[in-house]
This record gives C-alpha cells, sequence and structure tokens, in this order.
C-alpha cells in the first residue's frame, strides 16, 4: 500500500525538520574555529565600547574611522597587557561613561539592572494571587475524588474518533472544523 | 495639476475624518441611523482622498519635480529611476503620508467588517478609528505637508539617505509602518466595545482576534525584513542591535503577540474580557511610542532619518490615548465582569496568563532599557548608553522562557492539569530535548547555555511534531492515508494548527538567533590583491578589485575566490558604495548563505596598491531565520483562514462512564 510508505515520511516532517536543525546546529557550531586569544578579548571590549559619534553602534559594528581608530587603541593596549577593564575605563575617562555600551554597575546606574529582575519577581507574585483569587473557592481546598483519572492513549484515541464521527455524521462533504482538536482538550479536561 | 489636487485633498481628508469622528459618535449616542450612515460613508470617501495625495507626492518623485520641497530636500537627478518610486517614505512627511494612507484603507475593510458582524459597536469603533485617523491627517496637513511648494524650485534635489538605497526599501519600511498604525485597528474595536458598553457579550472576540492576527503579522514580517536588511546592508554580520527603534517596533509586536493568545481565552472560557482590552490598548500606546520614536524622539539611533521636533506631538497624543482608554475602561467596568473563574492553578488558561505576563515584562524590561538614558540624564546629569549587552543579558533569559512556554502551554489541558497528568503529556518533549542535549555534548559542544536554549527549542519542536503525529495517526487509523490524515488534520482546526506552525517559525528563529550569537566568528584582514587567507573551514582569495564613479557616488566592488575544506565554492562580490555628497560609505556584504552557515566578507576599507581590509564573518544557522519568516505567513494565514461553522465549545459530550470532575 502506497500509505506504508507515506507514513513514515509525512507525520514525520516535523522531526525530520527538527532533526535538521540540530544536525546543522552541531556542525556549525561543534567544529572549533581558532582565534588568537588576544584578537578574541580585542573582540570582547569592542562589543562593549560605543562609537562616540554613530549612536548605538558599538566599536566593533561601526565603520566610521572613529571606531577603526578606536579598535587600533583597543589593539595596542592590549598588546601593552592591559586588562579588559583598564581599556575600557581608559575610554570612560576619554569620552565619559556614556562611551559604555552597558551602563557601569555603580550609584544611580543600578536601578537600570535592578529594576528588570524585581519587576518580574513582583509580577511572578502578583501573578500567583490572581491565579490564587481566580480559582473557584471550591477547587481551591483539597481535590475532588475525580483527581487523577487518566486517559489511556488507546481510550483518548476512542474518543477522538467518536466524536469524530458524530461530527462527521451530518455529512456534507465538509471536514468537521475544531473537532479535532477540542476532542484533545476535553478529553484532557476529563483527566483533570 | 496632480499635486496641486493631492495638496487639496489632505485638508478635505481631514475635515471628513473630524466629522466621521463626531458624527459616528453622537449618532450612535443618539440612536440617529442617518448620522452614523453619513460617518461609515464618511469614512469609505478618506482613502480615496488621501489616494489622491499619495499619487501625487509618487507622481513628483518619479518626474523629479523639486518645486515641491518634500521632493527636494528628499531626491535627487542622481537617484536611480526605480528608487523614486519609493522615495515618498525616505522622509518624515512623506512617511506619515503613507501611513495615513494604508491606514484609511485598512479602516475602510475594517468597517465594512465591523457594520456587518457587531452593529452595535461599529459607530464606536469607526468613531475612535477616525479620531486616529484625524490626528495623523492635523499633523500632515498643519506641521508636515510632503505636498508643500517651494516659492524657487532649485534645480537638483538634496538627495536621499544613501543606506535606503537597498532592495529592502521597496518591502520593510512600508511594511513596519503599516505593521505598527494596524494595531490601531484591534484597538479602536476594543474601545468601541467598551464604549458601546457590549464588552460582556465577547461577541468582539473573533474580529478582534483577525485583526490582532493581520497586525501581528504586518509587524512580523516588518521586523524581519528590518532584520534581514541590516544584515545585508549594515555590514556587521548582525541583524538586530536593539537600536531604540528596534526596540520600539518590537514593543508593540511584544503586546500584540499576548493579545493574539489571550483573546483565544476569551473566545474558548469567556475569561479576560479586561485584561484583552487592557493588553490591545498597551499594544497600541506601545505603536504609538515607536511611531514617536522614530520622529525624533529622545534617544539616539542609526534610524534618525526621519528626524523632526514633532515627536512631542505623538508623545502628546499617546498620552491622551493612554488617558482616553482609561477613561473609557474605568466608565465601563462594570460590563466587562466575567462569571468565569479558573479552575485550576495549572492549565491552559494560566499558562496564557502567564505568558502574557512574560511578554509584557519584555516589553516594559525594553521600554525602561530604551528610555532610561533620557532618565538618567535628567536625574542626575550623566549620559550613559543602555545598548546591545544590557538587553541580551536581561531579556535572554525570559524570551528563552517563553520559548519554554510556547513548547509545553498548547499541551496542557484546558481548565485543569495535575502535576501528573503534565508530566505525562511531558514525557515526549522532554525525551527529546534530553536526547538532543546529549547529542551536543557528545559532538563536543560544552557550554551550559547554549545546550540548555537549544533543548528547550526541540521541547517546542518536538511537541509540535508528536501532536501532529498522533492526530495524524488517529485519521490514518479510521481510513486516510497519512498525507491526506495530516491535511485534514491541519485544516479541521486552523487557528490551532496555524498557530502550530507559527510555534515551529519561533523555534527556527531562536535556533538561529542562539546558533549565531554563542558561536559566530568574526576577524579583520588586511590584504592585497591576489593574497589568500583562511578563517574556520573556509580559504578565500581576493582576486579583482573595481571601482566606477558616478557623478554622487562612487562603486567599488571587490571578487573573491572561495573554497571550503578545499573544494571550491565559487566567486563572491562584496561592494562598497560611497556617496560623496552625504560623506557616508554604504555596503553591501558578499554572503553565501547554507543551513549550516553563512560566510560573510564585507569591505571595510579600500587602500592604495590594491590593498584593503576585509571583514569576515562565519554565522551559523543564520538561514533558519529567515526560512522562520515564510513559516510565520504560513502559519498565520492558516491560522485566519475563513471557517463555516461556528466553533464547538470546550466542553463536549464525554465518553460513556466517565465524570468530567467536581460536575
Amino acid at each position: 500500500m502506497k500509505t506504508t510508505v507515506s507514513s513514515t515520511l509525512i507525520p514525520l516532517s516535523a522531526f525530520m525538520l527538527f532533526l535538521a536543525a540540530i544536525m546543522s546546529f552541531t556542525f556549525a557550531c561543534a567544529s572549533d574555529k581558532e582565534l588568537p586569544v588576544l584578537e578574541a578579548r580585542a573582540q570582547e571590549i569592542n562589543k562593549t565600547v560605543m562609537c562616540p559619534v554613530c549612536p548605538g553602534e558599538s566599536i566593533d559594528q561601526s565603520q566610521h574611522p572613529r571606531a577603526k581608530a578606536m579598535r587600533g587603541v583597543v589593539d595596542e593596549k592590549l598588546a601593552e597587557g592591559s586588562t579588559n577593564d583598564e581599556i575600557r575605563q581608559f575610554f570612560v575617562e576619554r569620552y565619559g561613561p556614556s562611551v559604555l555600551l552597558e551602563p557601569p554597575r555603580e550609584g544611580l546606574n543600578w536601578l537600570v539592572w535592578v529594576v528588570p529582575p524585581v519587576g518580574i519577581l513582583a509580577a511572578a507574585v502578583a501573578l500567583y494571587f490572581v491565579l490564587r483569587l481566580a480559582v473557584r473557592p471550591s477547587r481551591r481546598t483539597g481535590g475532588s475524588p475525580d483527581d487523577g483519572v487518566a486517559l489511556s492513549e488507546a481510550e483518548r484515541d476512542d474518543y477522538f474518533l467518536r466524536i469524530e464521527a458524530a461530527l462527521a455524521s451530518d455529512s456534507d462533504g465538509e471536514r468537521p472544523p475544531q473537532a479535532v482538536s477540542d476532542t484533545r482538550d476535553a478529553g484532557e479536561a476529563v483527566a483533570g | 495639476m496632480l499635486v496641486d489636487a493631492g495638496f487639496v485633498a489632505l485638508p478635505i481628508a481631514l475635515v471628513v475624518g473630524g466629522y466621521v469622528t463626531v458624527a459616528s459618535f453622537v449618532g450612535a449616542r443618539l440612536h440617529a441611523p442617518v448620522l452614523v450612515l453619513s460617518a461609515r460613508y464618511g469614512m469609505m470617501t478618506v482613502p480615496l482622498l488621501l489616494a489622491i495625495a499619495t499619487l501625487a507626492l509618487v507622481y513628483a518623485f518619479v518626474t523629479h519635480d523639486f518645486s515641491v520641497r518634500y521632493v527636494a530636500e528628499n531626491s535627487s537627478l542622481a537617484l536611480p529611476q526605480i528608487y523614486t518610486w519609493v522615495a515618498l517614505y525616505a522622509g518624515n512627511a512623506g512617511s506619515l503620508l503613507f501611513i495615513a494612507t494604508v491606514y484609511s484603507f485598512l479602516t475602510a475593510i475594517a468597517v465594512v467588517g465591523l457594520s456587518r458582524k457587531l452593529p452595535y459597536t461599529a459607530p464606536y469603533a469607526t468613531s475612535v478609528m477616525a479620531l486616529v485617523m484625524a490626528f495623523f491627517l492635523g499633523v500632515i496637513v498643519f506641521l508636515a505637508n510632503p505636498l508643500e511648494r517651494l516659492a524657487i524650485a532649485p534645480l537638483d534635489g538634496q538627495g536621499i539617505n544613501p543606506l535606503l538605497i537597498h532592495f529592502g526599501m521597496f518591502i520593510h519600511p512600508p511594511m513596519q509602518m503599516m505593521g505598527l498604525i494596524s494595531v490601531a485597528i484591534p484597538f479602536s474595536i476594543a474601545i468601541g466595545v467598551l464604549l458601546a458598553g457590549r464588552g460582556g457579550r465577547d461577541e468582539w472576540v473573533d474580529l478582534g482576534r483577525t485583526w490582532g492576527m493581520v497586525s501581528w503579522l504586518i509587524l512580523t514580517v516588518g521586523l524581519l525584513l528590518g532584520s534581514w536588511w541590516a544584515y545585508t546592508i549594515l555590514g556587521w554580520g548582525g541583524y538586530w542591535a536593539w537600536d531604540p527603534v528596534e526596540n520600539s517596533a518590537l514593543m508593540p509586536w511584544l503586546a500584540m503577540t499576548a493579545f493574539v493568545h489571550s483573546i483565544m481565552v476569551q473566545k474558548r472560557r469567556g475569561m479576560f474580557r479586561m485584561w484583552n482590552i487592557i493588553l490591545v490598548s498597551v499594544a497600541f500606546v506601545l505603536a504609538e511610542m515607536g511611531m514617536f520614536i522614530n520622529r525624533g524622539g529622545p534617544v539616539p539611533s542609526v534610524h534618525s532619518f526621519a528626524q523632526s521636533t514633532m515627536g512631542w506631538v505623538f508623545l502628546g497624543f499617546m498620552a491622551f490615548t493612554l488617558i482616553a482608554a482609561l477613561a473609557a475602561f474605568v466608565w465601563r467596568i462594570d460590563t466587562l465582569k466575567s462569571r468565569e473563574r479558573l479552575d485550576s492553578m495549572l492549565s491552559r488558561e494560566s499558562a496564557f496568563l502567564t505568558q502574557n505576563v512574560l511578554f509584557l515584562a519584555v516589553a516594559f524590561i525594553t521600554l525602561w532599557g530604551t528610555i532610561y538614558p533620557v532618565f538618567s540624564e535628567a536625574a542626575s546629569d550623566e549620559v550613559i548608553t543602555v545598548g546591545k549587552p544590557f538587553f541580551d543579558r536581561v531579556n535572554g533569559p525570559i524570551l528563552l522562557a517563553l520559548v519554554f512556554l510556547m513548547g509545553v502551554g498548547p499541551l496542557l489541558p484546558w481548565r485543569r492539569a495535575n502535576l501528573r497528568n503534565v508530566l505525562t503529556i511531558l514525557r515526549v518533549p522532554l525525551a527529546g530535548a534530553a536526547i538532543a542535549a546529549v547529542a551536543l555534548i557528545i559532538l563536543g559542544l560544552r557550554e551550559p547555555l547554549p545546550i540548555l536554549a537549544v533543548a528547550v527549542c526541540v521541547i517546542a519542536f518536538v511537541a509540535v511534531g508528536h501532536e501532529w503525529m498522533r492526530g495524524s495517526r488517529v485519521r490514518h487509523r479510521r481510513g486516510e492515508s497519512y498525507p491526506l490524515a495530516f491535511a485534514r488534520l491541519l485544516g479541521a482546526n486552523r487557528p490551532r494548527y496555524g498557530g502550530y506552525v507559527v510555534h515551529l517559525g519561533i523555534a527556527m528563529l531562536a535556533i538561529g538567533a542562539i546558533g549565531s550569537s554563542f558561536y559566530a566568528v568574526q576577524r579583520d584582514f588586511n590584504v592585497s590583491l591576489g593574497d589568500t587567507r583562511s578563517i574556520g573551514d573556509y580559504e578565500f582569495t581576493y582576486v579583482d578589485f573595481g571601482s566606477q564613479p558616478f557623478s554622487d557616488r562612487i562603486e567599488m566592488m571587490a571578487r573573491f575566490n572561495v573554497s571550503r575544506e578545499g573544494s571550491a565554492i565559487g566567486s563572491m562580490d562584496a561592494r562598497r558604495t560611497f556617496y560623496i555628497s552625504h560623506e557616508v560609505g554604504a555596503t553591501r556584504a558578499a554572503i553565501r548563505s547554507t543551513p549550516i552557515e553563512d560566510f560573510y566578507i564585507v569591505p571595510s576599507e579600500f587602500g592604495e596598491n590594491g590593498t584593503a581590509v576585509f571583514r569576515v564573518y562565519i554565522n551559523p544557522l543564520v538561514w533558519w531565520m529567515w526560512v522562520a519568516g515564510f513559516l510565520f505567513v504560513l502559519g498565520a494565514v492558516l491560522a485566519l483562514s475563513p471557517r463555516r461553522r461556528p466553533p464547538v465549545p470546550a466542553t463536549l459530550p464525554l465518553p460513556k462512564g466517565v465524570r468530567l470532575a467536581g460536575v
């Protein structure tokens, strides 16, 4: 039968897609790409320093002469043996703190770092309480006797088929909309 | 002639917009169908009027009519002819006209659908749409009229921003602008529902979802095209820099994504009524914020070509929107109460809510980082920058959590789940993720972060694949062949499976982002003609240099012969164009893209005697990000394609012998 061939092909397409993605991922990333240590460090620094004349762009991105000159400074200082932080500090002294793409963690600037995690935490707490309040009071205390009645795969498939059949019985050639997934949903509602 | 006609059409359109705003609202309040009907027809005339104005502007550009100030400022005789057709949105005034025109067409379509499907809400929603329209037209007529004439026409124009001369100009700006303004439609529908006092009926859910999806799709495509454009022309090997304007386009997208999900909960369960109206309002305010930042907002950006001082007018309108929406909300809050309650802390509903909160969190963190410099300067006189490293670090983990939720959420049952059945459902996806993680480690990856991130994406892939397989298998058992079973499965619940296709796309996008942010390699090479250099598995020879002067620019081209692991790939051309009048260089990278990795050469500098500096990147997996774009379109179209029957409620008759818990 034709179906045996396609049975391996079609529904597995998603899996193959994912497999392809993973394969290419490992091919692309597993191969070790040698880069001299100083060059790697230079890139690391360049990506955190802003080009003062091209707002928003790092000196790594920008092809502006100023950015090129600053990249040269980074290379020089690295060759002289400066640390990453010393080089960043050098630029801060010359151009002010705005030259760093990542705000320094000091003084008022702690705010920019602290607000997001605190906000997330607050949102999580709020979400928890909203959910608690929204849950039907009767459901909050104790489980119902039906808790844990889960359908087996076979039962679920059977349920699926019966709903499909019921919806298809008033057939006008059109496929029953919605039925497929709702079956699952309802089936699982039962399980809960 | 045509220009004059357009110049006259603009104020007329403004008057019509103002009339519709008032007539539609008053007509609905006073039950005066004549007024309502006149307003509806008024709304239909605006696209015609604006089409005349837009055509006039395009005509002026194409014919190099420099007596029009805007044309003189944004084009020149040297501009390649093909770009004169799209130069209208190269600057501020023309962009606004373009936005208004697109918006007027969208509203005309929306008004037709509204008056058919939501007759009671339609007049109010029309009024809100017309108000937004009137704002834009007011700005155009009084502050930035693109059809204004100069007293003396110059012989040549000042030219266009050279970075805009790229194929992307034809698609990214219109998509992006259309995306931002299209958020106004679901917003107007929601506010219209509020004003009509019909929020408790859930009747707007279908139309709201449709327009939400349309708007989401346009925003998505706009963002992707912008990334692609940046990738090919800005020459830094990246596609997303958390630039303020990028952020401002991302924020409404985030809120819209939250909205198109949570509206499903209202559709299925009659819950989240208030929340959905809040979400869509937030999305619209963020979209206005986007347009504000793009028009000379407070933050410097690479997108600063539409700079002007009118940003503050937009800020004012944004504040007005916020207050007005809030007022409408408070006024009608009693109509929005839902009697539905959650059944369990753990359920599809709660997953949706968590997802919403996370999306809003990313949006607000992005907003926070984008405007913090302004705040800091005001508070302490210290100028600081908040750039890519900050956003990567803070938003990265939340986005990953969202990808996880994207994999798990759709598997959770509505109403209630418990830990045990959740674990049962997640068995397969989690196993897939574990296998993938082990495979990556065996193949030599060691960094925990990318391994975890990929594993999370795999959960999403497997979850979708497993669902599809199970559904097809059940249908197959009933006698359908597998391909037919799969096709019918997709066709049977389009909103759901369309959503899955989009989810697959998002997982692919994430894989691309992970690969290229953790494993990209870059190097600068100083070379002379004939030199060969190698990086990674690649070897390239700089074989040819050509340069060609034009009246306004010099185009330089470098040719390379490239081979990978010893076998020749062929030749690649990288370009750099220097615009004399603007003193700006634009690059066009030579990119060879494969699913595995991109080999990317960009000229940094051409020196004397055939020497040059090239920057070379090997960017893994970027290809997948662009492919994901097609899945977004496919999935959204599938999810939006019309169904012929009303949906079946979430609770269906149960199999014999099984009782629903607690009923």
